[in-house]
């Protein structure tokens, strides 16, 4: 039997239907138990993207531990009027994933064009099976773990995170037309270290070739 | 734009649905359980610019505050105020900095030291245990800073522990 919604306890239910921003201020002010509904409901998207940016279960699982004890201790760093809680949490986590993956040194020096990945198989299974879709995905991952990170911000937070080109370039700190930029290239280079470049070309040749 | 790529897209949607129920493992949940909870315990905060504040200027303006009252204390307690307090009991380790003056004479004999001088002075414990004090026998050797009042032929009067 369902209990009714006033017998709750009113103090819990204020604080798990108050405002990202509600709950924000009052973590600044030190109520550390506005901590718990902030981490429920964005530990989710924290922790994808940094297992997405990093490809190592154990430091997304330690960057999204760092980004809510900042957010514990820096609450007040916080300010709603420069838009919602989870794009600030997300630039956060690009920063802690960054300085966990020793990154941020190596970026000027990356190679774009040198993505090493794992051999693709043999393509022996039907586009629907299910073994073939996780190979898909696990190369996939693979390739985006290899992505010079200025690319993979872009690409984890807009075509992963769903974000909007507009939050990317808030977490990122850069202009929208970086971002854009930098997601077309981020595409091409997966699109490249995947031969999917190659499968696009050969189905836009056999189209041509149909229609003449 | 971004050039169309549906073969990636294909891709990145199926990757997507992959680890759309990915979450952090249990253990991250009670690591910040466990932080929730000794923040808990630490009380209400104040707001961040006195905060800010505080870990930039608090150690140096409460350093300069304690000079400031100390000073103030040792200047302004005039020796009248010796004569309100009586002989105290207290072990010397237990007694308070800036403590008043305890009479080592007669009160009658204070009364009438008008020219009193307040000297500064650092005494070692068996010294104050010479004087009738009792001292902790384990710290009988370290030494301690006391302020004495000393009529001007050179008979100490009373004496007060500043440290």
């Amino acid at each position: 039997m369902n209990a009714p919604a006033d017998a709750m306890p009113t103090a819990l239910t204020d604080s798990h239907q108050a405002s990202d921003a509600a709950l924000a201020a009052r973590l600044a002010c030190g109520d550390a138990h506005a901590l718990d509904p902030l981490y429920r409901r964005h530990k989710g998207s924290v922790y994808r993207f940094a297992l997405l940016w990093s490809g190592a279960a154990a430091v997304a699982a330690d960057v999204t531990q760092d980004v809510f004890v900042h957010l514990l201790t820096r609450a007040e760093d916080f300010d709603p009027t420069r838009g919602p809680l989870q794009p600030w949490l997300l630039g956060i986590a690009r920063n802690f994933v960054r300085r966990r993956t020793g990154t941020q040194a190596r970026e000027e020096g990356h190679d774009p064009e040198a993505l090493d990945l794992p051999a693709a198989a043999a393509d022996t299974t039907g586009p629907d099976d299910a073994l073939s879709v996780r190979r898909d995905v696990a190369r996939l991952r693979a390739a985006i773990a290899t992505l010079p990170p200025h690319y993979r911000d872009v690409l984890v937070l807009v075509e992963l995170a769903e974000r909007s080109y507009a939050d990317a370039a808030a977490i990122c700190g850069c202009e929208l037309n970086t971002v854009r930029s930098r997601l077309s290239r981020a595409r091409a280079l997966l699109a490249r270290a995947l031969d999917l470049d190659a499968v696009e070309r050969a189905a836009g040749a056999a189209t041509a070739k149909g229609r003449s | 734009m971004t050039p169309p790529l549906p073969q990636l897209d294909t891709r990145l949607a199926a990757l997507r649905e992959a680890i759309a129920g990915e979450a952090p493992p249990p253990s991250s949940d009670r690591v910040i359980a466990v932080a929730i909870a000794r923040a808990a315990r630490g009380g209400p905060r104040k707001p961040g610019a006195l905060r800010r504040f505080d870990a930039w200027f608090a150690w140096p303006l409460a350093l300069a505050a304690s000079i400031t009252l100390l000073s103030f204390v040792i200047r302004a307690v005039p020796p009248q105020s010796l004569t309100e307090s009586g002989p105290k009991h207290a072990a010397v380790q237990d007694l308070p900095a800036n403590a008043s003056f305890m009479p080592l004479v007669p009160i009658a004999e204070l009364e009438r030291a008008g020219d009193a001088l307040v000297v500064p002075a650092r005494m070692s414990r068996m010294s104050l245990a010479q004087s009738g004090l009792p001292v902790n026998p384990a710290r009988a050797a370290d030494a301690i800073d006391t302020e004495l009042l000393v009529r001007p032929d050179g008979a100490v009067l009373a004496l007060r522990f500043v440290h």
